[in-house]
């Protein structure tokens, strides 16, 4: 529906989109073996009842096949429109009765017809767009608020790492926040996750977690002189590419860590992301003054950047509502907090949420018009089980 | 009718001494046109030593271009340095039609292209289906769109093949031919003893990768060996998915009734075949399976799966189709063993050899040469404008690139006419003075 009324409003402009969508077709007007109108009969192919046509409707597609100007023609439905392909060699045949053609490659030349005869049946078996998903512009709308969630979550971490490279936040205010993360992530998921009780978050995450931070302590000292020789220009650098590469590789549909019963196979992608953003928090780490800044800074951004997406993934499972609020609010801090930092940032940080939630799903949804997916007899078989290799 | 005589050059990166289907197509069309009298020559890139000129049998003429294979069998994709020896090639041998084979050769992509430019006609043969979504068929794809927009004719070896190749590449239907793969008769004869029917043996030969359904064989041979006592399985070819197959023998204890022959050289694929009552295909995607066609010019019942040009292939009483699914792969060979004592092999090898037969493809290729010499020769605007329709960015560079092809061949025509006074001197006084030493030398190629 909202296809035929979003064409039917423009027929200039869908009479343009049809005309490039054929000339991407048609790439030989071969003048001779072909005369010019003829080579429009590759299009004048029925739409055989057998053929899905998805989602669109059948007489948008019908008239992009029949190659015509939809403000020419009138609109024929698709059952009337059986356009036969009679060769001009046909019409002059002789009137004794021939056999059949059969789409066979046996027997050598049919009697009757050349090798070039081209059949009614002539994609037949062509489905186009059977897979296609139609897209609500509200709905894409709505998904995308959880990338622009994501962006104000790194934004939130480079303010914090900001601040206390100035050391305007200092190690003991960062360990409070670093402790007040925690238990709320804690809190989050005991509320969020149904299936869960006290013993499992006790053994399972609890447990994890303190040998983690544990870990990290250690660690820290060697971290703080890990890139004592490196020039701060080249670590400044080096931090905002990777996290320009982790927020392109990132999985933004689920969480990286997986919540415990999930069995699945972490893309590369979001392995090289994951990756990316612990290496800049470690280049960040590494200019603090002393261990107790780089093991406060450390804990920070490895609590947000491995387990923020999973926090943000119980909640948009458990409510959608919440995690709308969740997000809206979170923006709006993340917005006020670069506001009182530097005007510039906050206006490119304003600029890159509305082209992420506004200007991308429309643009997504105005071009998807021009999908055009084939399938047909000549695919690769897909197996139905599963394929260990 | 006496037949115009053609020169064919048949170019491609695949010929012998690689065995395969559009290897074959090569060898068997060229010796089937050269007993029509036509005068056959082959182009391919060199292999290992093999580099030069040689002849096959027939007289078939092969020039092994001294330029080595680049990635799967393809030689480098150098533009413009082909044009030289193509066109040393085509004035030489006083082409006059260019048969390319296969989408996946480069080099028969460049030779179509500096044929077209010289002002040759062009025939192209796909041997093979691809699809249209993922990153490999669309630059594929969009190399063919080029190679086509410009081609006097098409040829594709089924019919699923041709629509697919119409798709593709933007072709009006009426420009492709169907003309399939034939199977040489007299060298897959059945057995003169047939093998005991008591004991079944299913033959699959096939290279044992994905695409050739070898995972489909590691789920139905259990199936099929534990529901049918008396059934054999001999499994040859090699490939990547052989360690899963052994795998499979390992953990179903088949070790006696599963054969592993490893990879089976052409010579001996039709012994192997001869000692099966049934074949197996699995294939997930083919334009036209040449091993079913010897499978059944031995005598064997055909199993395989529904794909590509497959149900073209055979009448419905030598071949039995299953979807490519274990169970319906299952119940299908349940039904060809139960077919089995209907089926008499020397019966089954005569009617092949009505069936399908390689001097009728000669034939009915050379109606398309025909054809081809019809097409009136444009000139040089008319032909290059053709390119712009392959698209918005890509149109403008393909026009761009065989203008800078037609300027140097017209450079090369200005600085190597001594090659034209040479063909001259051969046309005085005949093709009998085909000697050697002045061939190299005026060839100035380096060759044996």
């Amino acid at each position: 529906m909202f296809w035929r009324t979003l064409n039917e409003r423009n027929p200039n402009r869908v009479a343009l989109r049809l005309a490039l969508h054929r000339r991407r077709l048609t790439q030989v007007l071969s003048a001779a073996a072909v005369p010019a109108p003829q080579h429009r009969r590759f299009f004048l192919f029925p739409v055989s009842r057998t053929q899905k046509l998805g989602r669109f409707s059948s007489a948008l597609h019908l008239r992009w096949l029949l190659g015509t100007d939809p403000e020419a023609q009138p609109r024929k439905k698709p059952e009337t429109s059986k356009l036969l392909v009679m060769d001009h060699h046909l019409a002059s045949d002789s009137p004794q009765v021939r056999p059949r053609w059969r789409k066979v490659a046996y027997g050598g030349m049919q009697p009757g017809f050349d090798d070039n005869h081209t059949d009614e049946s002539f994609l037949e078996g062509m489905v186009m767009n059977a897979n296609v998903v139609r897209r609500d512009m509200l709905k894409v709308m709505l998904d995308s608020v959880s990338i622009s969630e994501y962006l104000c979550i790194v934004a939130l971490v480079v303010l914090v790492w900001t601040y206390t490279l100035e050391s305007t936040i200092d190690e003991s205010r960062l360990l409070c926040i670093d402790v007040s993360l925690l238990v709320l992530g804690f809190l989050i998921l005991l509320f969020t996750q149904e299936k869960i009780s006290l013993s499992i978050l006790v053994h399972h995450y609890f447990l994890n977690i303190s040998f983690f931070i544990m870990g990290l302590y250690v660690l820290a000292p060697i971290y703080q002189t890990l890139t004592r020789s490196i020039s701060s220009d080249s670590i400044w650098a080096l931090t905002v590419s990777l996290l320009v590469i982790h927020l392109f590789l990132h999985d933004y549909s689920e969480s990286t860590v997986n919540a415990p019963g999930a069995l699945k196979n972490p893309a590369l992608t979001s392995c090289i992301s994951v990756n990316a953003s612990v290496v800049a928090s470690v280049f960040i780490a590494s200019r603090l003054p002393s261990r107790l800044h780089v093991f406060a800074i450390m804990l920070f951004s490895l609590q947000v950047f491995l387990f923020g997406p999973l926090v943000t993934y119980c909640i948009k499972k458990y409510s959608f509502r919440l995690h709308l609020c969740f997000s809206i609010s979170l923006m709006v801090v993340t917005l006020r907090f670069v506001y009182m930092l530097h005007c510039l940032l906050f206006v490119l940080l304003l600029s890159l949420l509305v082209f992420v939630n506004v200007v991308c799903p429309y643009w997504l949804i105005r071009i998807q018009e021009y999908k055009f997916e084939i399938n047909g007899p000549w695919d690769e078989a897909k197996l139905c089980f599963a394929i260990t290799d | 009718m006496d037949r115009k005589k053609y020169r064919i050059m048949m170019v491609s990166d695949f010929f012998y001494p690689n065995f395969g289907g559009v290897e074959n197509h090569i060898y068997y069309l060229s010796q089937c046109l050269l007993k029509l009298e036509h005068k056959v020559v082959v182009v391919t890139h060199a292999y290992g030593n093999r580099s030069g000129v040689r002849y096959m049998t027939g007289g078939l003429k092969v020039y092994y271009v001294p330029w080595r294979p680049f990635v799967m069998q393809n030689s480098f994709p150098t533009l413009f340095p082909s044009l030289p020896i193509i066109r040393t090639i085509l004035i030489r041998e006083r082409i006059t039609i260019v048969h390319g084979h296969q989408a996946f050769s480069t080099l028969c992509h460049e030779a179509l292209m500096h044929s077209r430019t010289m002002g040759y006609r062009v025939v192209f043969t796909d041997h093979s289906l691809y699809g249209f979504s993922d990153a490999g068929s669309i630059h594929m794809n969009k190399v063919l769109q080029f190679t086509l927009a410009d081609v006097s004719q098409a040829i594709c070896v089924s019919h699923t093949s041709k629509e697919n190749t119409v798709l593709r590449s933007g072709l009006p239907p009426e420009k492709v031919f169907v003309i399939p793969n034939a199977v040489d008769t007299a060298m897959f004869k059945p057995a003169v003893v047939q093998p005991s029917r008591s004991e079944i043996v299913i033959v699959v030969i096939s290279r044992l990768v994905y695409r050739k359904g070898a995972d489909l064989l590691v789920e139905v041979i259990p199936d099929v060996c534990r529901l049918h006592p008396n059934v054999r399985f001999i499994v040859g070819g090699d490939g990547p998915k052989r360690v899963w197959l052994e795998e499979m023998r390992e953990k179903h204890s088949l070790q006696d009734r599963v054969e592993m022959l490893g990879a089976v050289p052409h010579a001996q694929v039709r012994s192997v075949l001869i000692s099966g009552h049934i074949f197996l295909n699995s294939s997930l995607t083919e334009a036209f399976c040449i091993a079913i066609l010897e499978a059944a010019s031995c005598g064997l019942l055909t199993v395989s799966t529904r794909v590509g040009g497959v149900p073209e292939v055979l009448p419905d009483d030598m071949i039995i189709l299953a979807e490519p699914d274990p169970g319906d792969m299952v119940l299908a060979i349940e039904r060809a063993i139960s077919m089995l004592p209907k089926v008499d092999p020397q019966v089954m090898h005569h009617r092949m050899r009505e069936l399908y037969n390689w001097h009728d493809v000669a034939k009915r290729t050379e109606i398309v040469y025909d054809r081809a010499l019809k097409c009136p020769n444009q000139n040089l605007f008319e032909r290059v404008s053709r390119y712009l329709y392959c698209g918005v960015w890509a149109g403008k560079l393909f026009f761009v690139v065989m203008i800078v092809d037609f300027l140097f061949w017209r450079l090369l025509e200005l600085w190597q006419f001594t090659i034209n006074t040479h063909n001259l001197f051969f046309f005085l006084f005949g093709s009998s003075l085909h000697c050697r030493f002045a061939i190299h030398l005026s060839l100035g190629v380096p060759t044996l």
